[in-house]
């Protein structure tokens, strides 16, 4: 019964998980809650190996970020020193591992929301009292994301199958290429986004201001009890901290 | 005659979180550099499927594809593209410049040739494909025919072994299909063969020396014209 959670329960453990990540600056403290949001999401049935495989490259990135992070932080005991210039610190160790750690809850904790059809998260979220205007923003980046991560990786393939082999090709080819993967992408936005937009004025988007809707999505009993748990803990943690 | 493509008991499903869409689950068959081979069935019986694994662009669950005797495994989409050329259904999908002469011009410029080859080469294929005098204009903004024989030119260009279009009179008026009908024959006369997709009767008429017939995953049909 628990996996089956109303979406704005799922996006509330992702708020709270979120501000845990963002507000803690101990990795001991982190690890826990990253730990924790992987149980969740376990708990829940997300598909957690398929996130980690679609943000593997994510992750090169962001390791990459981190580290010029500590390299560029100057303060504490020096670890690694090049003629006398620190390259690496502890305190930007730390911080380069916190940094990783919290875009690791990040998107473990993203993945729960995931769980809910798109459709059921704007929902919840205009019964929430989100204005429909900025609910169905957030609906069409949902529904749109995929399709432009396929359509990314469908560029890619079409600019290898002219006889590009990218992997063997020197970095500063390699970057003009990327180049090149600008303009269908953002063609496709364009394109993209005047079909929706005439479609929304066909289907008279916002001609009226009261709108009904045949999909109504109601919070039980479980839904109060871990918006709850989640809410007190989330409290009662960061004034554990602060004391 | 030399076999572009062998697929021996290949095994293609589709799978996301819902569902699982069964397409072939033993489909085998070769197809010969010089000859016109076309490939037709309903909707969905896979034709646009089966090209994309011969060209790599998906894999098999099971069983093995070759491109010119290489096993697709062993193989890179660069490699299979040196050899075969792919025009996409959608042909915006392979349109990356920000000018049409560009959009011919820049896999040369990686693959380092000479700036007077690769003029001369350009020039000639826009010409071929009577795209010369919007050689300026960005691709983006042609109409859906000239998009389609820009991405047909993009493809000439690099001077493919053989051709695999996927759907190639789509957006094509009679007379944009009479020059496609002309470059074909032009390329059969060099040996070139090529794979048509396509739910035009006349056009594979014309054309194909072979025709298979694809419904539900299975070939239905293999014949010679």
């Amino acid at each position: 019964m628990i996996q089956e959670l109303d979406a704005r329960t799922k996006i509330i453990i992702v708020l709270v998980l979120s501000t845990w990540a963002i507000f803690f600056r101990n990795i001991q403290i982190l690890l826990l809650v990253l730990l924790v949001s992987i149980c969740i999401s376990i708990f829940l049935k997300c598909d957690l190996k398929g996130v980690m495989y679609k943000t593997k490259k994510l992750f090169k990135i962001m390791i990459i970020i981190a580290l010029v992070q500590s390299i560029f932080t100057k303060e504490g005991q020096a670890i690694f020193i090049i003629n006398g210039f620190p390259i690496l610190t502890y305190e930007g160790l730390v911080k380069t591992v916190e940094f990783i750690l919290r875009v690791a809850i990040i998107v473990v904790s993203a993945s729960i929301v995931v769980t809910s059809n798109y459709r059921e998260i704007v929902q919840g979220l205009v019964q929430w009292k989100v204005p429909y205007e900025i609910a169905f923003m957030v609906s069409v980046a949902i529904r749109f994301m995929p399709i432009f991560s396929q359509e990314l990786k469908d560029v890619v393939t079409a600019i290898q199958l002219r006889g590009i082999e990218i992997k063997k090709i020197p970095l500063g080819k390699k970057i003009k290429v990327y180049s090149y993967l600008f303009m269908p992408i953002v063609s496709s936005v364009i394109i993209k986004t005047k079909e929706l937009s005439m479609a929304m004025e066909m289907k008279a988007f916002g001609a009226y201001p009261q709108r009904t809707s045949y999909m109504v999505i109601q919070m039980k009993k479980i839904d109060y009890i871990v918006i709850s748990i989640s809410v007190l803990c989330l409290l009662s943690s960061i004034f554990l901290y602060l004391i | 005659m030399e076999k572009v493509f062998a697929l021996k008991n290949v095994k293609f499903h589709y799978k996301d979180s819902k569902r699982i869409s069964r397409i072939f689950e033993d489909i085998s068959f070769d197809i010969f550099s010089d000859e016109i081979t076309a490939l037709i069935g309903e909707n969905g019986s896979g034709k646009t499927t089966v090209t994309k694994l011969m060209m790599g662009i998906i894999k098999p669950l099971q069983g093995n594809i070759y491109v010119f005797g290489r096993n697709i495994k062993e193989m890179s989409l660069g490699q299979i593209g040196k050899k075969v050329g792919y025009l996409f259904q959608n042909p915006e999908r392979q349109l990356f410049a920000t000018s049409v002469y560009e959009e011919l011009s820049f896999v040369m410029e990686i693959k380092g040739y000479d700036k007077k080859y690769i003029d001369k080469e350009v020039s000639q294929t826009l010409k071929l494909l009577n795209l010369y005098h919007l050689k300026n204009d960005v691709p983006f903004f042609l109409s859906g025919g000239e998009k389609q024989r820009l991405a047909l030119a993009s493809i000439l260009v690099n001077k493919p072994k053989y051709l695999v279009l996927d759907e190639p009179t789509t957006s094509l008026d009679i007379e944009r299909k009479e020059i496609l009908s002309n470059i074909i024959d032009k390329l059969r006369k060099e040996k070139i063969g090529t794979l048509i997709v396509s739910h035009d009767n006349q056009f594979i008429e014309r054309h194909a020396d072979r025709i298979i017939q694809l419904s539900k995953g299975e070939i239905v049909n293999d014949t010679r014209t």
